[in-house]
């Protein structure tokens, strides 16, 4: 931009503007800007984990009177697919909503992406070859969550995003610890470790928010 | 009430909704002229007039880009723009706490 005489008097600059009514609209116009940029917002975040305590809960009130243990039924299937859908559409799509128009670090690079992505890939290999192993808890839901956690953890962690790092290795944590607690109960922790992670970063985004605005 | 030394390229309500748009933006990114003016609210015209002013006093910086056919403007809050705003936002916690 080249430089230009000042000429915003007629755009706004014509009347007193006085201090009160300048710090309302600094704290409203903050508030907004951050609600509108914030790529998980907290409502979001508590939203998907509640929707997760109640799809796998519901899935372990079905499989924790197995003996022997069978896995989900027919019925449960549909539960799962349906919110692995609505939570990832939900996800990118307010993601992408927040990031129209912002460039930079709070984008993820494509060798990033690529990352997340083959992180989720590899997981059916890791299940299959720790079946093959041996492995009584191959099959678990939690061990799902291990290698994208630790990818989580690894991405955010090159970014200095200790928060986002720190929610990865609790993931992942949450997976191992899934394979102690035997086939239905490995249901009962996934829910509850993946619900417990997604209501803290929604308080700790929210309290970030409060405490920016301040 | 004296409010001269709030800054007064600051103290204009346009130009401080456009500032603290800009600084709800974490450190490095940027944001689009069109997604800017979307969240103010302004005409084009006038949001140029604003950021030209908020940029003569290195409070913003701008950047262009094209792609194809397409050129992208680029606004983000300098350094010495979020001091100025963290400057008069103390300013007017001092103004105000002395009612």
């Amino acid at each position: 931009m080249t430089p230009s005489p000042d000429t915003t008097t007629p755009a706004g600059n014509g009347g007193h503007f006085d201090p009160r009514q300048a710090a309302a609209l600094l704290d409203q116009t903050t508030q907004q800007a951050r609600r509108k940029l914030a790529p998980s917002p907290p409502w979001l975040l508590a939203a998907r984990a509640v929707a997760v305590l109640a799809a796998l809960g519901a899935i372990w009130l079905t499989v924790r009177g197995q003996h022997p243990y069978k896995g989900p039924t027919g019925a449960d299937i549909p539960i799962l697919i349906a919110f692995i859908i609505l939570n990832f559409a939900a996800t990118v799509g307010v993601r992408e909503h927040a990031m129209t128009g912002v460039r930079g670090k709070t984008r993820f690079r494509p060798a990033e992406i690529a990352i997340l992505a083959v992180s989720w890939a590899v997981v059916p290999v890791l299940m299959w070859a720790l079946a093959t192993a041996g492995a009584s808890f191959a099959w678990y839901p939690t061990t799902v969550l291990i290698v994208p956690g630790l990818a989580w953890a690894a991405v955010n962690g090159a970014r200095e995003g200790w928060r986002g790092s720190a929610m990865g290795l609790v993931i992942a944590a949450t997976g191992v610890a899934g394979a102690f607690a035997g086939p239905a109960g490995s249901w009962a922790v996934a829910g509850l470790g993946l619900c417990i992670v997604l209501l803290g970063k929604a308080a700790a985004v929210a309290r970030r928010q409060r405490r920016e605005t301040a | 009430m004296n409010d001269g030394e709030l800054d007064p390229l600051i103290h204009v309500p346009t130009r401080l909704k456009i500032v603290a748009t800009l600084a709800a933006l974490p450190d490095g990114d940027t944001l689009s002229f069109t997604r800017l003016q979307d969240m103010i609210g302004l005409t084009p015209g006038n949001l140029i007039i604003h950021l030209r002013k908020l940029e003569e006093a290195d409070y913003i910086s701008s950047d262009k880009t094209r792609n194809g056919t397409v050129s992208i403007t680029t606004v983000a809050l300098t350094g010495h723009g979020r001091k100025a705003l963290d400057a008069y936002t103390q300013a007017l916690r001092d103004l105000l706490g002395g009612l």
